[in-house]
């Protein structure tokens, strides 16, 4: 109320307003945008530019970054960076499926749970995505080396061959990234399940739906936006993974962050990583697309929704 | 009775998920203790790992750089980062939608992505003009850059909650900005600071993409030195630095969680 007062008072009042504004948002914003997001636009930027000797970004301004992107090099055509691009999609939707899997009991399961209890257990699944991440996926290098009891348990099951491990594969890459992503799918479960209107579900039982058409037609409608939210928190991150797929997997699993982070490794050209690194980000806007309009339905049209 | 049996297979299913989410971390602190380096089996307790990186100088700096940035990352992004979610918070009314936008770019945007843009970046300037040396320094930089959007979040959660009364009231009693600021808002957030401060602290030390991409020769840390050392070969020092980190996040968790317990209680007293 008194705001709205103000607003109208004076100009020394609205000039004092000002550096208010400029004082609280003002460092926080230049910062992220200094170190941020003029960054990212160079980094667009080099993706347009030429290779140069020792990898540099040079100024004729080509795209011919995006023409070896797509497979087109000194040799002649290779479908090589476009299977790495095919096999992020592929590991990245099967990931996420399998995480969708695990967090919908999990997360039902803690919201039926009396409430001093719940955030505790929330935070047991928290915590171990709070490690960092190289030595979590070292944990699993340990637990799929060979002559362990999982490696064991695969080969007497014929999946793979004896005294060798479950990695490097593209299995052992999606174990790794359903276990780093399973929290952040969670946690937006969680928050749907805990507003969720419990007695629609009560009704459908009672009118002897089966379990199934409980789920489709009571349960994901309520909880649909946790969904969509935790899909984009787990497949963006997912698609963009580097640790996990150089650890776990080998050559035959790269995934498209590989391929960016070798560009300014080994390989040396810039504007070919930046390139790919172009892709993700447009992922990533898109992400931010469908999470603010998520975000809108949720909040009706209010602005901040996190 | 069908209930009791859904909820059943949930409890078991619950426990299985621990054992999924603890295995691998188990894994490593138990081989820490490990009396022999082999992976294959536990041969008996010991500290000869922990012995050895008391010894080793390397590993000694990395932690000595990892706790640097953690802390001073920490500090800033949560100056930084309380001061934009207040005023996200002050000016909700104005039009500041580009504003999340901009503040949720770091929070999705793929680590990989981030690290190189900015080592692309810190490489550009100090061609042109000699400063941002890849070493702590842009490290700490980019660090800071991450943790701010989270804890401007976290602080503008927390004040969302706040009666909006209590600001009129600072108002009314004519008091300036700073005295606000220093006398209210400050006192009123505490908590929140404190939990900022270390969700800051456990993000940096959980970072590695970035890290990798922005540090120097001069400037390892612990991840960075356990990266190389994993692709080298894996000595089981590894397990030993591992299990120090984990104990770190782990406390720093409890300690945020315990906080957080503690602020309900308080304001229900004061009522």
């Amino acid at each position: 109320m008194s705001e709205r007062v103000a607003q109208g008072f004076s100009i020394r009042r609205e000039w004092g307003r000002t550096t208010h504004l400029l004082g609280t948002i003002g460092p926080g914003v230049i910062w992220i945008v200094l170190f941020l997001v003029l960054p990212s636009l160079y980094l667009i930027s080099v993706a347009f530019m030429t290779n140069g000797p020792y990898g540099l970004p040079q100024m004729p301004l080509t795209l011919q970054s995006f023409r070896e992107l797509a497979g087109f090099g000194f040799l002649g055509w290779s479908p090589g960076n476009l299977y790495t691009l095919l096999r992020s999609f592929w590991q990245t939707l099967i990931a996420t499926g399998l995480v969708i899997l695990i967090a919908y009991p999990l997360a039902y399961y803690i919201s039926t749970q009396p409430s001093n209890r719940r955030a505790l257990m929330l935070l047991i699944v928290v915590v171990p995505s709070w490690t960092n991440q190289v030595i979590r996926t070292f944990g699993w290098m340990n637990l799929m080396a060979p002559d362990t009891p999982l490696s064991d348990t695969a080969a007497v099951f014929g999946l793979i061959p004896p005294q060798l491990g479950l990695f490097p594969s593209s299995f052992a890459v999606i174990v790794g990234l359903v276990y780093n992503f399973l929290p952040f799918m969670v946690l937006p479960l969680y928050a749907a399940f805990e507003k969720m209107d419990h007695d629609i579900v009560a009704a459908a039982n009672d009118l002897y739906a089966t379990p199934v058409r409980v789920f489709r037609h009571a349960v994901l409608p309520q909880t649909l936006p946790g969904l969509m939210a935790g899909t984009v928190l787990v497949s963006i991150p997912a698609f963009g993974m580097y640790v996990i797929p150089e650890l776990l997997g080998g050559g035959k699993s790269m995934m498209l962050g590989n391929l960016v982070a070798r560009q300014f490794a080994e390989a040396s050209n810039w504007p070919l990583g930046a390139a790919a690194a172009l892709i993700m980000i447009l992922a990533t806007l898109g992400g931010l697309l469908i999470l603010r309009r998520i975000g809108r339905k949720l909040g009706g049209g209010k602005e901040v929704v996190l | 009775m069908k209930r009791s049996r859904l909820n059943r297979s949930l409890q078991v299913f619950w426990y299985l998920a621990l054992l999924f989410l603890y295995a691998p971390l188990a894994i490593v602190v138990t081989f820490s203790f490990n009396s022999t380096n082999t992976y294959a089996k536990f041969s008996g307790f010991s500290l000869r790992w922990y012995e050895k990186l008391l010894e080793n100088e390397i590993i000694l700096n990395a932690f000595y750089n990892s706790a640097v940035l953690a802390i001073t990352s920490s500090a800033l992004a949560t100056v930084f980062g309380t001061a934009l979610g207040y005023g996200i918070y002050r000016y909700r009314h104005l039009q500041l939608g580009w504003l999340i936008w901009i503040i949720y770019l770091p929070i999705v945007m793929p680590d990989i992505v981030y690290g190189i843009s900015q080592m692309t970046f810190f490489v550009g300037v100090h061609q042109l003009t000699g400063f941002l040396q890849p070493d702590l320094g842009t490290m700490i930089i980019a660090h800071i850059s991450f943790q701010v959007p989270f804890v401007a979040l976290l602080i503008y959660s927390r004040l969302v909650q706040m009666d909006p009364l209590l600001f009129e009231a600072t108002q009314d009693l004519y008091a300036r900005p700073w005295q606000r600021a220093w006398y209210f808002v400050l006192p009123t957030l505490r908590a929140a600071l404190i939990s900022a401060f270390f969700l800051s602290f456990t993000l940096s030390i959980d970072d590695f993409v970035i890290s990798f991409f922005t540090a120097g020769p001069e400037s390892t840390t612990l991840p960075i030195f356990i990266w190389s050392a994993i692709k080298k070969g894996i000595t089981p020092e590894i397990n030993a630095i591992s299990t120090l980190l984990i104990v770190t996040v782990f406390t720093a968790a409890a300690i945020s969680f315990a906080i957080q317990r503690a602020r309900p209680a308080q304001s229900r007293s004061s009522q």
